[in-house]
């Protein structure tokens, strides 16, 4: 093994100065950027600046769409000649908010329940030996590998009379939250990167005599932090966008959410498009508020090196 | 060390024990019956296929029925209407009443969702045509379906674009090129850039949008699609004046400018050209007129009676028609609110007009009345729905919808969107494949000749 | 954060007798997956077998079902266009995938790192993954104006290169769209390796640098495997969903021109959903999940972890 301490250990005593700045020391990444004006700093810039725009303007785009007095479908416009809040008034008289409100429901609820069965199902799978599985992630994948306009009829008979309990789901947001609890996807991340944390970890504490579910909330999932970052805002993206069962599930259009909703708008000739605009608009910036807070688990400072080996 | 685990008999047993706790009362509920019938009494159930802003007229005309009559209506305005009626044909409970798309009569009749209509029973009944009666009629003679609205496609196109060219009306396939050419090459907007196009145009052949569009050309270069032989059909789609009807449209997409870029993959939800100035004429339904009015100024939206093509100028006509659930049988009730629906008073409140006073929304899920005693033009104090009105009923032609006619359509779909993706694209071979798909799913269906 | 263990510690024997310890292990896994595995099986599976039961039959669902064997499959299997179909799908697949690895792999690497900058960066690239379809569909269609007007002709106008068809030509039209998928994907394979970025062990790269190590040794022994989770999840993903792909080609082109994008589901759904033939559309779905799973075992063979529990 090589020796790691005395270098972290070091690092990690000495003050830091430059959090906030460009990446600290050359090791912080796996290309060794390091900070300053190097060739190297520069060459990263000018790829960063190119990217950012590639995927920036068609953005723009839309936000500029959304106030634009006269939004064009047959031209990328990205200076407006007049600029106006009537898309947002008519949005809002065609109630957005209220779809608005049934997406936040429909995400709070049934996140929560996806990330819980996807770490049972994960810690399962990962961290105990049985033969059985391979198997049962397969059946998980499996899951997945249907395309939901198929099962979507019998799945509205299934949340029309539940099994054993016989309860009516439709029109309710459980109807949409409990099929999107189980998210083969989900599990699946957590079960490949819970995999790679080291068994002696584990084996010490479990030596200690910790039990299964305490093993489960102070010993892995802490050390999972980045992966259930990647869950949480990957499965707040597929609950947020989904379309067909909320449709199907829903007793009128009151229950419509964000999704659905934009996906009616748009067919109607009636409705301008900068209508649309808006609406997508307000459909992502939820999506990207939740990614940007948890970035902050998806990059490990100088000390989180120190938990490692 | 974690030792290898050998309690496989357990489980077995406990994955046995709980597909059977699930499945085993699941197969209880689907083999009982829900009951066909629902209350006698209570709202009617009726469903439409709406957005929000048509709903609304429809509550408006069904509040009007409730004040009248005194029976309630549950009126569910359905986007995905053919997902959730199977969903509802599977639990064996159709709604009472549906409105619904014309075209889809012979799907229904034959998954046996429709009860059949007693014409003579109804009041007013007279009022409508024996023609559109006519449409309403299974394979099997059998009157399934009331007919509600009728609509035919007609050239909208931008007078001010017209008459700042100082071009006449066109009257034929020749003259409509032309002007498409001008409004294409001729600045018609007079802003000094080349970003005007001839025509709006649905060319992608998902939900049969091309074929839609351009089979009025088929049809007025006098070719036919299927026709009737006995009790089957047969295609006659494979003919030289089908064959020159398809190159005419082929030479709208291969001249540049005749046609708006990229409308080969447009859907009519895409299209938003002419609203925004860029293609100067859509071949496309009357709805349409107020949402092109706000757009461009009413002023500079008219309606070209359609330009003769070789052999006439039939357009394509498309409708809405009421039907009967075949799991419910409140036969009165719905008898009444059919009348209503079709007698001058509901047909009006349908149509939904601007011109009538009320508070809107101004949307018309009753687009031309199949009451003959309303004049189109009048209600909507709008001379281009007469000349909707008089294309409709002197030049259309509808689709068979007495048979399940959306496979072939898509046939004819794909066929023609292939013929105009490609400016070197075979039509002759391309049409015989168009028609060899329509025999094949003539034998699909059991209805060949 | 767990504690380190002494060598003293690691020789301690739990107060349990070894018995009761084994069955308790052996029983533990399947209480954790028992809630999962309920949710799996009445959302996901009995209406997947219901959909299987479909397939066989002529789908009335008043009239009741007509018993075909396996006349939807063969009806499926003949037609030339779903011949087409299957093939493009590969095509696509294959391309999307490799593509969204590799620009997504690049982005990851180049935007590594703490500062506001590169978190800014790395929200404005993940920006297509939070927008809907839809709306992206809408935008791509505007950059791919195919007159000399449209925006990306436009800018390569301005560089000399003559306009382009892009989806309206039957010949190019499926490798604009497989543009547009890495373009979805790319940044959804870049969170993920960011996420095994980040549990890689700072003082490797120390290390290979005290050893002497290029950039190009660093990747290839210290990062690379240290992505072992993420790579294996990515192209299990991959398998799985790209031949699933529906939404993006349907909102672009809808299968057109000429049938040039027409991937399996889209042809599924103009024989099957559109025209209610639901026995059709089923048996197209199950010969779809067939090669899915037959192709997601192909690659957790392949990336499967060496020591996997």
């Amino acid at each position: 093994m090589i020796e790691t301490r005395t270098p972290v250990a070091a690092a990690a005593a000495r003050p830091r100065r430059r959090r906030t700045r460009d990446s600290g020391s050359q090791f912080e990444s796996a290309v060794g950027w390091g900070s300053g004006p190097t060739p190297l700093n520069m060459v990263r810039t000018v790829l960063c600046v190119a990217v950012v725009l590639l995927f920036a303007v068609p953005f723009l785009a839309i936000m500029i769409g959304a106030f634009d007095a006269n939004p064009s479908t047959t031209q990328l416009r990205l200076f407006p000649r007049e600029l106006s809040f009537e898309s947002f008034r008519v949005a809002v008289e065609r109630g957005i908010l209220g779809y608005l409100v049934n997406s936040f429901v429909i995400l709070g609820g049934g996140l929560v329940l996806q990330l819980i069965l996807s770490i049972l199902a994960a810690y399962a799978l990962s961290r105990f030996r049985f033969r059985a599985a391979g198997l049962v992630l397969g059946l998980f994948l499996l899951t997945m590998m249907l395309p939901e306009e198929v099962i979507a009829v019998p799945l509205s008979q299934v949340l029309g009379e539940l099994p054993l309990v016989g309860i009516n789901l439709r029109g309710t947001p459980f109807g949409v939250m409990l099929p999107v609890a189980i998210w083969g996807f989900s599990i699946l991340l957590m079960t490949e990167f819970m995999r790679d944390i080291p068994p002696e970890i584990v084996e010490a504490a479990r030596l200690d005599g910790v039990g299964e579910l305490r093993m489960l909330t102070a010993v892995v999932l802490p050390m999972s932090t980045p992966v259930l970052g990647v869950a949480t805002i990957f499965g707040f993206i597929m609950i947020w966008d989904q379309y067909l069962l909320p449709l199907i599930v829903a007793n009128g259009p009151g229950d419509y959410t964000l999704t659905v909703a934009l996906g009616v708008l748009r067919q109607d000739p009636e409705v301008a498009n900068g209508i649309v605009l808006v609406g997508a608009l307000l459909a992502l910036l939820p999506s990207l508020i939740a990614y940007l807070l948890l970035q902050k688990s998806l990059i490990r400072g100088i000390t989180s090196g120190a938990t490692k080996g | 060390m974690i030792h290898p685990t050998s309690s496989r008999p357990r489980r077995i047993a406990i994955a046995l024990l709980a597909s059977i706790a699930v499945i085993g009362p699941l197969a209880a509920c689907s083999s009982d019956d829900a009951s066909g019938g629902a209350s006698e009494s209570g709202p009617l159930e009726v469903w439409t296929r709406t957005d929000a802003t048509a709903a609304e007229t429809y509550d408006d005309m069904f509040a009007a029925f409730t004040e009248e009559t005194g029976i309630e209506i549950d009126h569910q305005p359905v986007v995905e209407f053919d997902t959730q009626l199977q969903a509802r044909a599977a639990q064996q409970d159709l709604p009472d009443l549906l409105i619904n798309d014309a075209g889809s009569l012979g799907e229904y009749v034959s998954q046996g969702f429709l009860a059949p209509v007693d014409r003579e029973s109804l009041a007013g009944q007279e009022d409508i045509s024996d023609a559109s009666w006519d449409q309403t009629l299974g394979t099997d003679g059998t009157t399934y379906g009331v007919p509600f609205s009728r609509q035919a496609n007609i050239v909208i196109a931008r007078k001010d674009w017209r008459e700042t060219l100082g071009l006449a009306l066109p009257t034929t396939w020749q003259e409509l090129d032309d002007l498409a050419d001008a409004f294409a090459t001729g600045d018609p907007d007079g802003n000094g850039q080349a970003d005007t196009y001839g025509m709006a145009v649905p060319g992608t052949a998902q939900n049969g949008y091309i074929a839609r569009w351009g089979v009025p050309y088929i049809w007025q270069a006098g070719g036919e699609l299927l026709e009737q032989d006995g009790e089957g059909y047969t295609s006659v789609v494979d003919s030289p004046e089908t064959l020159e009807g398809l190159e005419f449209i082929r030479d709208q997409f291969c001249t540049p400018g005749h046609v708006v870029p990229g409308s080969i993959n447009y859907a009519t939800s895409d299209i938003r050209s002419f609203q925004e100035g860029a293609a100067g004429m859509y071949l496309t339904g009357p709805y349409n007129f107020n949402s092109f009015d706000d757009a461009v100024g009413r002023e500079n939206v008219e309606v070209i009676p359609m330009p003769e093509g070789p052999e006439g100028t039939t357009t394509f006509a498309e409708g809405e028609n009421i039907y009967y659930g075949s799991t419910r049988e409140r036969t009165d009730d719905r008898a009444a609110l059919t009348e209503f629906l079709i007698s001058a008073e509901g047909q009006e409140m349908g149509m939904d007009s601007p011109a009538a006073g009320g508070d809107g929304p101004f949307y018309s899920v009753v687009r031309l009345p199949v009451n003959t005693t309303l004049e189109a033009g009048e209600v909507y104090a709008d001379d281009r729905w007469q000349v909707t009105a008089d294309a409709y009923a002197d030049a259309s032609e509808t689709f068979p919808w007495n048979i399940n006619f959306i496979p072939f359509r898509q046939v004819l779909a794909d066929g023609m969107n292939a013929m105009m993706a490609d400016c070197e694209s075979d039509l002759p071979a391309l049409l015989e494949g168009i028609d060899a798909g329509f025999e094949t799913e003539l034998a699909n269906q059991g209805l060949a000749r | 954060m767990t504690s380190a263990s002494t060598p003293m510690e690691a020789h301690r024997v739990t107060d349990a007798p070894p018995r009761a310890r084994f069955r308790a292990r052996s029983v533990a896994p399947w209480l954790f997956l028992a809630v999962p595995l309920l949710f799996a099986l009445v959302f996901k599976f009995v209406p997947l077998a219901e959909g299987v039961r479909m397939s066989f039959f002529r789908v009335q669902p008043l009239l009741g079902d007509e018993f075909v064997g396996f006349a939807n499959y063969t009806r499926v299997l003949g037609d030339p266009r779903f011949q087409d179909a299957f093939s493009h799908t590969l095509l696509l697949g294959f391309g999307t995938t490799v593509g969204a690895m590799v620009v997504g792999f690049f982005f990851a690497l180049l935007f590594e790192g703490s500062s506001r900058l590169l978190r800014a960066a790395r929200t404005a690239v993940f920006l297509p993954v939070v927008t809907a379809v839809a709306v992206i569909g809408e935008i791509w269609r505007l950059l791919y104006i195919p007159s000399e007007v449209g925006f990306l002709n436009s800018i390569l106008g301005a560089l000399g290169i003559p306009a382009q068809p892009f989806l309206s030509d039957p010949g190019t039209a499926l490798l604009w769209v497989g543009v547009v998928g890495i373009w979805t994907t790319a940044p959804y394979n870049m969170v993920i390796v960011l996420a095994g970025l980040a549990g890689i062990d700072r003082s490797l790269y120390e290390a290979a640098a005290v050893d002497g190590a290029r950039l190009r040794h660093r990747i290839m022994s210290v990062v690379l495997p240290g992505l072992r989770a993420s790579i294996s999840v990515i192209l299990t993903l991959a398998a799985i969903r790209s031949l699933r792909l529906f939404t993006e080609v349907f909102v672009l082109t809808g299968g057109g021109p000429a049938g040039s994008t027409e991937v399996w589901m889209t042809r599924t759904y103009s024989i099957g959903f559109a025209s209610n033939d639901l026995g059709v559309a089923s048996a197209a779905s199950m010969l779809l999940l067939l090669a899915t799973v037959v192709l997601t075992v192909v690659v957790r063979r392949f990336t499967s972890s060496k020591g996997a529990p």
